[in-house]
């Protein structure tokens, strides 16, 4: 009998290249063996935050011992930017924080190198500099004197005299007039501290100049985009630059935007052998990028009857020296701003401001988490203000299919309700604070939070299948795999569409060359782009063996199908293997080679923030503490997080992401701050930059999928990774007021503020 | 100074100078061109370089490479054999034990040796022996998960 095997969609499947990782073999950038004539590069770093400075003794260094190429601010004087050009690949006369590039130099040895840059002293003449947002926005210092200069900026709608990179706002309604007659408002300023990324992983690359093009090997989550941005700091035709994608080490956002590759590019470029880039750990934190700590001010306000009526909220993010590497953050946060709750009246205004820190990056989902962090422990409150249970309130408030949210978008069928009905159970939930112990007391918390899947103008992405007698079917892509499962959802859809057998088929590693010089593939909601250009590629593939094997058989096309890797003749029952018609090639000793290419370009017509957005992924978290109310230590027992993936291709893939997701909820949550002192940072290395271990993991972590189907995405389904770590934060918090009373607003969670908040409290003063 | 060490490393004998100064991870990664040990903080906070020498697990970059001399020495390059994955290795792929997978060498080698010592380890067991090794993905649950099924299959 010939029939369809079962499908391999919404099956388990393992992560194929997983298997080379956990064996050893080369796969990282910094695992690549040492190249025949290599040089090391390293980089001078500025020690101030905000000084004039001189380099002396740039000779010395330049003809120092195994010296083959020094560069500094003098000798390449260039901006680096994607949208924004608010840096400089090398400081010329002012650095603006500390971790600033000032000098790369490539040597025969990492000690010869580093004995280039000690002969070189930098002479600082300190200036004034601005660390905190509100007196950053009072202007008697600022960052970007000459920011109207800068090619991008005017774009934005930013004042440099106030230190305000950008500010987006939106209004629905009379939200002054609604707060002047609300039964209930409640109003709060929530702050979060600056994170790092933190891969494991440290930021490194290879690059080598041959003849006129750079080709670099490194580890991007961006290969396209950091094309693009090298190649115009360089003053270089896209072709001129090449990027090969390695595995990634974790980047989380972090390795998406040129740091360290913009100057291991210029300084290649100067000789003609292969330089290498490796960040100790200690540059890695205090010399990349940081995702910028939010400040919220938000008054929300109901009606008697529980409904929300108003909401104006201010979100400010301190986004350092530089702002282009978080613009696509702030629209996020505009779209998601309300939380996803339906209020007739809304003010919302988003707001980057430049300080002496070092440039901000976003981080997988975290100006969410913290957007969330705010509105849903403002719910909270005003639940409790209306006298209703925190889901109620939620539920009773909730955005639901069919709502026409901006002009241009209505919200899909979405499952908001699932995913606050579904952690809760998980947890076993109950709204009241239980003693557990002599001085214990344990509380549950809820949050829902909602995530806008936004298009990136000029989103396009591509896929090239190519199938032969000698590496069956080899895949070509533009995204990159950073431990997300790119790789195996590709070949599971690949597999499942042609009716192959999955060990066919190759993802070759990415690489720019492989396009058009021209080609820009986006590196976000790769799911989504991909899985619609790989849809069309498997197609096309399809139709071409089809057709070929018809002529062969002389049968019509529509008799035809592959069917677990054979070709057959439903009406004949004819049957041939599909490998051995790649093999034996056409019959005139011509190999037999299909190959189609699929693409996905998403509209962006009009160029309205609501026209690029194509849904929103729903996500709910349940949470459960301890809490020592002598002490205010505290103990996460409990915590159940669920996102509404549409349809999980790979249900423990998916479920692996969640977990993931919640771990380092958790991590942000209660551990992570990047400590400044006077612009520089000391929390450099993982004792004073502490992430989650096993030890921090609770007893019980519940990773919830919930389906409701995305009619536009592929298979029904939506991207995941960047949504899970949404409302791990505001349901601790949550969770932290139901065992104590108190209210903790500003991240991450210490047992020191818990028991703060507990002394106040116990004075009977305000929390 | 220039030291001649040898010892065995997934049990090859190997003989090698070495100045004084440098770590093991240095050598194995540079050296011997083993890179499955990750190179992560240098500072012994991370695990990714772990390594078992004479049997206990060690950060390769704490350990000088001259103090290596005449120890045994286990790298995840050792663990599977020549042609079958480890039960640990399979068992990562199966259960998703890796995401971006820097981490993962090093808990493959931690977990080794806590099934050295202890066949059917408890959740608790594992959790207690990875406390030295990060992983920033937060894939702990299903790494602790790989480890129990690996212990469970082995006999």
């Amino acid at each position: 009998m010939i029939s369809r095997k079962p499908h391999i969609i919404g099956k388990p499947f393992p992560l194929i290249e997983a298997q080379r990782k956990l064996t050893g073999r080369s796969c990282y950038a910094g695992d690549e063996k040492p190249r025949s004539g290599q040089l090391y590069a390293r980089i001078l770093f500025s020690e101030r935050p905000h000084a004039r400075f001189q380099l002396h003794h740039v000779e010395a260094a330049r003809s120092a011992p195994g010296v083959a190429a020094l560069l500094t601010g003098q000798d390449l004087a260039t901006r680096l930017g994607a949208q924004v050009e608010d840096r400089e690949l090398l400081a010329t006369a002012e650095v603006l924080y500390v971790g600033q590039p000032l000098a790369v130099v490539a040597a025969e040895t990492p000690e010869a190198a580093e004995a280039a840059l000690a002969r070189i002293q930098v002479t600082y003449e300190d200036l004034p500099a601005v660390f905190d947002i509100e007196e950053a926005l009072q202007g008697r210092v600022q960052v970007h004197p000459h920011w109207a200069t800068y090619r991008g900026t005017d774009a934005l709608q930013g004042d440099p005299r106030r230190n305000l990179a950008h500010t987006l706002r939106f209004r629905r309604g009379e939200p002054e007039d609604a707060m002047a007659r609300a039964h209930v408002v409640v109003e709060h300023a929530y702050t979060t501290a600056p994170l790092h990324h933190a891969p494991l992983e440290t930021h490194g690359a290879v690059a080598h100049r041959r003849g006129d093009q750079i080709v670099m090997w490194v580890h991007t989550q961006a290969p396209f985009l950091q094309r693009a941005v090298i190649a115009r700091a360089l003053k270089l035709p896209l072709n001129q630059v090449r990027l090969i994608g390695q595995c990634v080490g974790g980047s989380f956002g972090g390795k998406v935007h040129v740091s360290i590759e913009g100057l291991l590019a210029a300084i290649a470029r100067e000789v003609d052998r292969p330089v290498r880039l490796h960040l100790t750990r200690e540059e890695e934190f205090s010399a990349t990028f940081i995702t910028p700590a939010m400040r919220a001010r938000i008054r929300m306000a109901a009606d008697a009857q529980g409904r929300l009526v108003a909401l104006q909220a201010v979100y400010d993010w301190n986004v350092g020296a530089s702002v282009d590497l978080f613009l696509h953050q702030l629209e996020s946060v505009l779209l998601a701003g309300t939380g996803p709750y339906v209020i007739p009246n809304v003010s919302i205004e988003v707001n980057a401001i430049y300080t002496h820190l070092p440039p901000a990056a976003p981080m997988r989902g975290l100006s969410l988490a913290h957007v969330h962090w705010a509105v849903e422990q403002h719910m909270d409150e005003l639940a409790e203000r209306v006298g209703m249970s925190p889901v109620d309130f939620r539920l009773w408030n909730l955005v639901k299919g069919g709502d026409k949210l901006f002009p241009h978008f209505v919200m899909h069928a979405t499952g908001l309700e699932s995913c606050a009905w579904e952690t809760t159970k998980a947890i076993d939930w109950h709204p009241e604070a239980i003693p557990t112990g002599p001085n214990a007391m344990t509380g549950q918390g809820m949050a829902l939070g909602w995530s806008p899947i936004l298009i990136m103008p000029g989103c396009k992405n591509r896929v090239t299948i190519q199938c032969d007698g000698e590496d069956l079917c080899t895949v070509i892509v533009d995204g990159m795999d950073v431990g997300q499962g790119y790789y195996a959802f590709i070949t599971q859809l690949i597999a499942f569409e042609l009716n192959i057998p999955v060990e066919w088929i190759s993802v070759l590693p990415t690489d720019t060359d492989a396009y058009e010089p021209e080609w820009q593939a986006v590196y976000q909601n790769l799911l989504w782009s991909t899985g619609r250009a790989l849809l069309r590629a498997t197609q096309e593939l399809k139709r071409q063996v089809l057709s070929y094997v018809s002529e062969m058989w002389e049968e019509p096309v529509t008799n035809l199908d592959i069917v677990e890797g054979d070709i057959i003749s439903y009406a004949t029952r004819r049957r041939m293997s599909f490998r051995e018609l790649l093999e034996r090639g056409s019959g005139q000793g011509a190999p037999l080679v299909f190959r189609a290419t699929g693409e996905y370009a998403a509209s962006t017509d009009g160029g309205a923030l609501d026209q690029r957005l194509q849904a929103f992924a729903a996500t709910g978290y349940a949470a459960e503490v301890t809490v020592n109310m002598k002490t205010g230590h505290f103990v996460i027992t409990q915590l159940a997080g669920a996102v509404d993936v549409g349809h999980a291709l790979n249900p423990e893939g998916v479920r692996a992401q969640l977990k993931g997701g919640l771990v380092q909820g958790i991590s942000t949550t209660v551990l992570e701050k990047m400590e400044f002192e006077d612009g520089r940072p000391i929390s450099t290395d993982f004792m004073h930059y502490p992430i989650a271990t096993t030890a921090d993991l609770p007893r019980k972590l519940y990773p919830v999928v919930v389906e409701v189907p995305q009619s536009t995405g592929p298979y029904g389904a939506r991207d995941v990774s960047n949504h899970v770590i949404i409302g791990a934060a505001a349901a601790i918090g949550n969770a932290i007021y139901r065992a104590t009373g108190v209210r903790i607003r500003d991240l991450p969670i210490t047992a020191q503020k818990v028991y703060d908040a507990l002394q106040r409290a116990e004075k009977g003063q305000a929390p | 100074m220039k030291h001649a060490i040898s010892f065995i490393l997934n049990q090859e004998e190997i003989q090698l100078t070495v100045d004084s100064h440098r770590t093991l991870l240095d050598v194995l990664r540079d050296d011997l061109g083993l890179t499955g040990a990750k190179q992560g903080c240098d500072t012994g906070e991370c695990g990714a370089c772990s390594v078992l020498l004479n049997g206990v697990v060690v950060n390769a970059c704490m350990v000088l490479a001259p103090e290596a001399d005449g120890a045994e020495i286990l790298t995840v390059e050792g663990l599977a054999d020549e042609e079958e994955l480890h039960p640990l290795q399979r068992s990562f792929i199966d259960h998703h034990g890796v995401q971006c997978g820097y981490c993962a060498p090093g808990m493959l080698i931690a977990a080794k040796a806590l099934l050295n010592r202890t066949s059917r380890p408890h959740e608790e067991e594992i959790r207690e022996a990875l406390v030295g090794n990060l992983c920033r993905c937060g894939a702990y649950p299903d790494i602790i998960k790989s480890i129990q099924v690996a212990s469970r299959a082995r006999r």
